[in-house]
């Protein structure tokens, strides 16, 4: 649970240091805190990080996304602080580290994990993303 | 439309992709914005490093203008400021001297005094010690050190313009001071400690962003961007594994 909140923070830091400014800082926050619940939540029941991450992606997007209406900022000014707390700066540390000390199979290893959260990412804001267009767009109809 | 003009909408263009717009959305607003005027075709090329746009007035007279793009620095309050400016531009149409009025008003919006971004980093890097598991004296450790590193950042962006270069120092001098700080006393656990520092300096958001710009059909600046991110993060493996060379393997 601490960890939900050291994500908030850790999102409201972010948010700080690209000059989020007002309101918009905690909700940036909140949706950091939001993706890693559901992040939480997901692992240890698909024992998937693909999967989990990829949801854990959407959720923070879709959040992103509606405060951006709510707020008329762009959703970007969500989005970047409230992805950092699932960016794998750890899997990352562990592939830097397999590389300088040589360590092959490490290193592989360590990689993959790290490209396929990223991709997962990636993949998951994409399909947020176009989720919430093709919506918009039905609504607008 | 003429090159005044254009050149004002460049500005807008290079200050969003300065301040963190995704390549797709510079594309989008750029031409969204030289359409409203009396144009009969719009080209936009954009990557992360330069913008090109054509455009061809209705008496048949192409113009081109290109920006160079060589640092970046992220301000989203500053980007929703240009949106809003762009969507008001691509309704009213105003002339150059008013949107150069309103970008120079964008300008001066208020930012958070330097001092902070001091107190910043180091709360990041402590709070990032925690996310991943380290002790409250990690995190104390972690917070210094990155308050440190916030000086060390600003110290040779003034002295050396080159990322790469940065980006090994850096590392390199954390690193050290972690392990001095960890003889010394403060703070338990150097992995924590270095991932909450490492959190700061990865290009993490690129990295992600890469993908986003490959996926969506932008090969080209998605993969740009994915070797700037893999450059980055290679150079602070460097400048730890420099580090860890010096004391003799300890850190890695």
């Amino acid at each position: 649970m601490m960890q939900w909140f050291w994500a908030f923070l850790g999102s409201l830091g972010f948010s700080l240091l690209y000059n989020v400014r007002g309101k918009n800082v905690f909700l940036a926050a909140l949706s950091g805190m939001l993706g890693w619940m559901v992040y939480s939540f997901a692992s240890p029941r698909f024992s998937n990080e693909f999967l989990s991450y990829f949801l854990a992606a959407m959720v923070v997007t879709l959040s992103a996304e509606a405060f951006a209406r709510w707020q008329k900022a762009p959703a970007t000014t969500f989005l970047i602080a409230g992805i950092i707390p699932l960016v794998p700066g750890k899997a990352l540390f562990y592939t830097m580290r397999a590389a300088v000390g040589a360590q092959r199979g490490y290193f592989l290893a360590h990689g993959a994990l790290t490209l396929s959260i990223a991709l997962a990412i990636a993949a998951g804001i994409m399909a947020a993303a176009s989720l919430m267009r093709t919506l918009m767009w039905r609504m607008g109809k | 439309m003429d090159q005044i003009l254009l050149a004002r909408l460049m500005d807008i263009g290079e200050k969003m992709l300065v301040a963190g717009a995704e390549v797709n959305r510079v594309e989008d607003t750029l031409s969204r914005m030289a359409k409203a005027y009396d144009v009969s075709r719009v080209d936009v090329f954009t990557i992360t490093s330069s913008i090109v746009v054509t455009v061809i007035a209705n008496d048949g007279v192409p113009m081109t203008q290109t920006r160079r793009i060589l640092a970046y620095q992220t301000d989203l309050d500053k980007l929703s400021g240009l949106n809003e400016l762009a969507r008001t531009i691509a309704q009213n149409k105003p002339d150059a001297s008013y949107i150069e009025q309103e970008m120079n008003r964008l300008e001066q919006k208020a930012k958070y005094p330097a001092w902070t971004q001091f107190v910043i980093y180091g709360g990041i890097a402590a709070v990032f010690t925690l996310f991943f598991g380290g002790t409250a004296q990690d995190a104390l450790a972690s917070g210094l050190l990155g308050m440190v590193l916030k000086w060390l950042v600003r110290l040779f962006q003034g002295l050396e313009n080159n990322a790469v270069i940065i980006h090994v120092v850096c590392p390199f001098l954390v690193g050290l001071l972690a392990v001095g700080m960890i003889r010394w006393g403060l703070g338990e656990n150097l992995e924590w400690i270095l991932i909450g520092n490492i959190m700061l300096l990865i290009p993490g958001v690129s990295l992600t962003n890469s993908i986003r710009d490959i996926i969506s059909g932008d090969t080209m600046a998605g993969l740009l961007r994915m070797s700037e991110a893999i450059l980055i993060s290679l150079s602070i493996a460097i400048g730890f594994g420099l580090a860890s060379l010096v004391l003799g393997g300890i850190i890695l």
